[in-house]
Order: C-alpha cells, then sequence, then structure tokens
C-alpha cells in the first residue's frame, strides 16, 4: 500500500509538472508558441511511470492527466477530457501489451527481449505507443465530432499527435540525462 | 519501498545509457553550468547569447566561465562568434 501511494505521487506530480512545464512553453515562449503539439512533454510520464512501476502507475497519472486541463487552466478544452485522457494514459499499456504477445517481453538484464535499462527499448515503446495514442484519441474525437480548438481532428492531426508524443518523450528523456548527470555520476562511483 | 527505489535505478541506468551516447557524461559541474546556461539562453535568443549574460546568468567568475567556453568550443559543442553590434563582445551559438 505504501508503494502504491508512493508511485501514485510519484506519477501524479511528474505528469502534473510536464504538463504545467509544456503548457507554459506553448502559451508563453514566443518562437515556440502554438507549436507544443509537435513536442508533448507529458507522454514521456506516460511511458517512463508505466515502465518503471507498472499498470500501479495508471490511477495517478491519469490524475495527473486531468488537473491540468481542467484545475490548472480551466476551459481550454470545450469537451470532456474523461475518456480521451484515459486512452492516452492507456496507450502505453496497449504497447506494452502489443510487444508482450509478439514475444518481447520487458524485463531488466539484458537477456530480456525489452530491456528496460536499455534507452533504445523504451523509445521503441514510446514509438508504438505514441502510434496507439494518436490513433486510437483521434478515431474517438472524430466518431464523437469532437476538436481541439483551432484544429481539425483530421489525418495531420493524427501526425501531429505521433510526432509530438515522440518528440516530446525524446526532449524530456534528453533532458533528465543531463540534468542528472551529477546524480548519475554519484552513482556510479 | 525497495521496490520503488530499484525502479528508479532502473530508470537511472537508462538515462546514464542515454547520457554516454549523448557523450556528455565528462561533464564538470562547471561545465554543466555553463552548458545549461547557454540552453536557457539559447530559447530566447536564436542568434545566440553574449558572453556577459551567460556570466550573469551563470553565478561563475569571468575567467571560469572563459576557460569553459573554450574547453565547449574546442569539443564542437559550442561555436564563438563575433558579436555584429559590438565588435568587443562574442556570441555564443550551440552547435545543432
Amino acid at each position: 500500500m505504501k508503494n502504491f501511494l508512493t508511485l501514485s505521487v510519484t506519477s501524479f506530480v511528474f505528469s502534473t509538472v510536464l504538463w504545467v512545464l509544456w503548457h507554459f512553453v506553448d502559451t508563453h515562449v514566443l518562437f515556440l508558441a502554438g507549436k507544443g503539439g509537435f513536442f508533448y512533454l507529458p507522454h514521456a510520464a506516460r511511458v517512463l511511470c508505466v515502465v518503471y512501476f507498472g499498470y500501479k502507475a495508471i490511477p495517478g497519472l491519469y490524475l495527473g492527466e486531468l488537473v491540468g486541463p481542467y484545475a490548472l487552466d480551466p476551459g481550454i478544452y470545450s469537451f470532456s477530457l474523461f475518456i480521451p485522457s484515459l486512452i492516452s494514459v492507456m496507450s502505453v499499456p496497449f504497447a506494452l501489451t502489443m510487444l508482450n504477445s509478439l514475444g518481447l517481453t520487458l524485463g531488466h538484464t539484458r537477456s530480456s527481449p525489452l530491456n528496460r535499462r536499455n534507452y533504445k527499448h523504451i523509445l521503441l515503446i514510446t514509438f508504438i505507443s505514441a502510434g496507439f495514442n494518436a490513433l486510437l484519441v483521434n478515431l474517438y474525437m472524430s466518431r464523437n465530432n469532437l476538436s481541439f480548438p483551432n484544429a481539425m481532428t483530421d489525418i495531420e492531426q493524427v501526425y501531429r499527435f505521433f510526432v509530438g508524443d515522440f518528440l516530446g518523450t525524446v526532449v524530456v528523456f534528453i533532458l533528465l540525462a543531463m540534468l542528472l548527470i551529477p546524480v548519475l555520476r554519484q552513482a556510479r562511483n | 519501498m525497495k521496490e520503488f527505489y530499484k525502479n528508479i535505478g532502473d530508470a537511472l541506468a537508462m538515462l546514464d545509457g542515454l547520457e554516454q551516447d549523448l557523450n556528455i557524461r565528462h561533464f564538470t559541474p562547471n561545465e554543466l553550468k555553463v552548458f545549461y546556461t547557454i540552453i536557457i539562453r539559447a530559447a530566447y535568443n536564436e542568434h545566440g547569447s553574449n558572453i556577459t549574460d551567460i556570466v550573469e546568468n551563470s553565478g561563475m567568475s569571468r575567467s571560469t566561465v572563459y576557460k569553459t567556453l573554450k574547453k565547449l568550443s574546442t569539443e564542437g559543442i559550442i561555436q564563438l562568434h563575433q558579436s555584429e553590434e559590438d565588435g568587443r563582445e562574442s556570441l555564443v551559438v550551440l552547435n545543432s
């Protein structure tokens, strides 16, 4: 129970912080304003938390997905986010299930087909989950005639979601790798 | 709780591999500080940041910043250009 609470709080805080950072860059940084769709940072929280904490991270992540748009900047979306957010969070478990069914099970040793200590394997999970997220969220939106402000739910949006989730995650990974250099150095010594 | 730290350890190992492939693990704390400052400044000025700004924002002495910039330049991480507006200033640009 203590472990569940710890990883739920970690997932929630990580997801919310990335959303706030992304929203700030998308609305306040001059040359990046309005282009946030091409580097959606919070997807990194979905990938990292589900890969490292397992499915127990899903409630914290889901709450984190909803807090940004509903509590921190209410009214930015004109439709309910409960189902699209759930699909987005579930895109990583979908990717892991698909890879698992192909015999690529997630482990943490060199002999594991998917090693969670290898960033290239994590990028593969990111790539596939970004695809699931882009397809399923836009399918849901298109079936329900929903759209984001100043955007149409079309194939371009599917592409933007896919690229945005992947690039956003890569940016977060690089930032974390750089920010944690002192920690990593200490861990190595 | 032990499991939580083990998971965080795995995540750090993943980032360690990325850091190794990006070739940034040999940075000293001073180099990191200057490097972060250049990146943050780059977000506001795509034409490059001048050294005075980097000195002010990094909180380090001018000579340390100069020494660090020289090393980063030698490693091909940044480029130093003469400012067109002020001939006495050099602009620091990140190599893409």
